[in-house]
């Protein structure tokens, strides 16, 4: 007995382990030395194009910390700590400085006491925030062009940058990640009980990739599936279902981080899926195969 | 005799002109890259993850790169000894030693930190910037601004 016991609450604590990882610790992307200076670059360009009189540039990351920074030459010198400081407010605050220096000018004055808080808070036109994918990841600060106008004019082509810059990996000079090849005897065999064909864990997609591929293959209804990070791109090979989206879950409960599951939707939206047909479910969006004929296989991209 | 005495005056004030001006040799952003590349380059050789800050001769940040990866606290820390290189034209070093010897009160001078690891960027035996790197160990901060700092070697005019 007591040994069932120990055995018992060893499984308990292993479970519980993995539950605390996977809900303590989160992938995040971050921005590299290499992303600010491309950010810097960009922003100096810029400068030059429309001949600003100068500019201190400044990025720092998600925490507001000086990744980056450069001052132009005859730039007065006070602008480099006001860089800082605009790109630092806007990084922890998630927002351009531009809505703080309106905010005060507004009549809430306030809001400059969240100075004495706050390192180098900066309530002044001129810090963009960094995103990547949808995520703040840092924030870029101008200062000292021709005016709180055009320190932030700058700010927004070099925070732009970033649309056009490639996986860290790549831009660092790194190899790509390798070709996967999955030769279709091993397709087929997928498809027979339905797998992930790439993607092992199904709540990990690797920082690398934002992407699985299932292979999948239904003999019966399913649940209501909710995923709160991954929109689905279905393509039907065979059978029929009966998908609903939309409504609202009823019972729901959270099967793993970002995932929900329920039995049942109240209303929604019902097509019945054939063969060819393609369908695309954003994600946070609840699907149910209602209905299905069996064998129903489907082919199915994740993007995260 | 008025008329002398103006004019007189006048001549002085033009002659004390020139000497009221002096030429300065000042560091751009373009050598401010420079001297950071260099230090960048040596620092990823030794796998070392640290900030490098390059400030001018008033001690203000030209330019600033922290590597991937470095512990935050180094970016003001860099800062620091950037800034006490230049505006006391010596290496930050000479404090720490200072402070360790006996001084205790080198601590108590304004604007520098008493941390190895800020050298001044000399160029005609002048001292036109520091650089301060901050990450890993003194000795180890202290090569790689050194190895940055040589290259202002390089800056100076014939």
């Amino acid at each position: 007995m007591k040994h069932i016991t120990a055995v018992v609450t060893g499984v308990v604590i292993a479970m519980l382990a993995s539950i605390s990882y996977a809900e303590s610790v989160s992938d995040k992307r971050g921005l590299t030395l290499e992303g600010a200076k491309r950010v810097i670059a960009a922003t100096v360009t810029e400068a030059k194009r429309v001949n600003a009189p100068g500019g201190s540039i400044a990025v720092v990351d998600d925490g507001g910390n000086l990744l980056a920074l450069e001052r132009l030459d005859q730039t007065f010198a006070a602008s480099a700590n006001i860089a800082i400081g605009k790109a630092r407010t806007s990084a922890l605050f998630k927002k351009p400085t531009k809505l703080f220096e309106d905010a005060i000018k507004g009549g809430r004055t306030s809001m400059v006491t969240l100075g004495s808080d706050l390192q180098n808070f900066t309530p002044l036109q001129g810090g963009i925030p960094l995103e990547w994918e949808g995520k703040v990841v840092g924030a870029v600060g101008v200062s000292g062009a021709a005016s709180a106008q055009q320190d932030e004019e700058l700010a927004i082509i070099g925070a732009k940058s970033l649309d056009y810059m490639e996986m860290a990996g790549i831009a660092n000079g790194h190899q790509p990640l390798p070709v996967t090849y999955i030769d279709s005897q091993k397709v087929a065999a997928s498809f027979a009980k339905g797998a992930v064909l790439v993607g092992e864990d199904e709540n990990m997609m690797h920082a690398a990739r934002n992407y699985m591929v299932h292979a999948s293959h239904r003999d019966k209804a399913g649940v209501v599936e909710v995923h709160e990070l991954d929109t689905d791109i279905v393509y039907v090979l065979k059978g029929s279902a009966q998908l609903v989206t939309g409504g609202t879950p009823v019972g729901i409960k959270i099967v793993a981080p970002h995932e929900l599951r329920a039995p049942i939707v109240a209303g929604g939206e019902a097509r019945t899926l054939v063969p060819g047909d393609v369908v695309i479910i954003p994600n946070g969006m609840p699907h149910w195969f209602k209905e299905v004929t069996a064998p129903f296989d489907y082919y199915v991209v994740k993007v995260r | 005799m008025y008329l002398f005495i103006a004019v007189a005056f006048v001549l002085a004030v033009a002659a004390n002109a020139q000497a009221q001006l002096v030429e300065k040799t000042a560091l751009t952003l373009e050598g401010a890259k420079k001297i950071a590349a260099v230090a960048e380059a040596r620092a990823k050789a030794e796998g070392a993850r640290v900030v490098i800050a390059v400030v001018d001769e008033g001690g203000v940040l030209l330019l600033l790169e922290r590597l991937d990866d470095t512990q935050v606290a180094s970016v003001n820390v860099g800062i620091d000894k950037a800034r006490t290189a230049a505006i006391y034209r010596r290496p930050s070093k000479v404090f720490e030693d200072q402070v360790k010897n006996g001084r205790v009160s080198a601590l108590a001078l304004h604007g520098a930190v008493a941390l190895q690891g800020g050298v001044p960027i000399i160029v005609n035996e002048k001292v036109i910037g520091g650089i301060g790197v901050s990450g890993e160990t003194p000795g180890q901060d202290e090569d790689i601004a050194i190895a940055g700092a040589a290259v202002a070697a390089s800056f100076a005019k014939p």
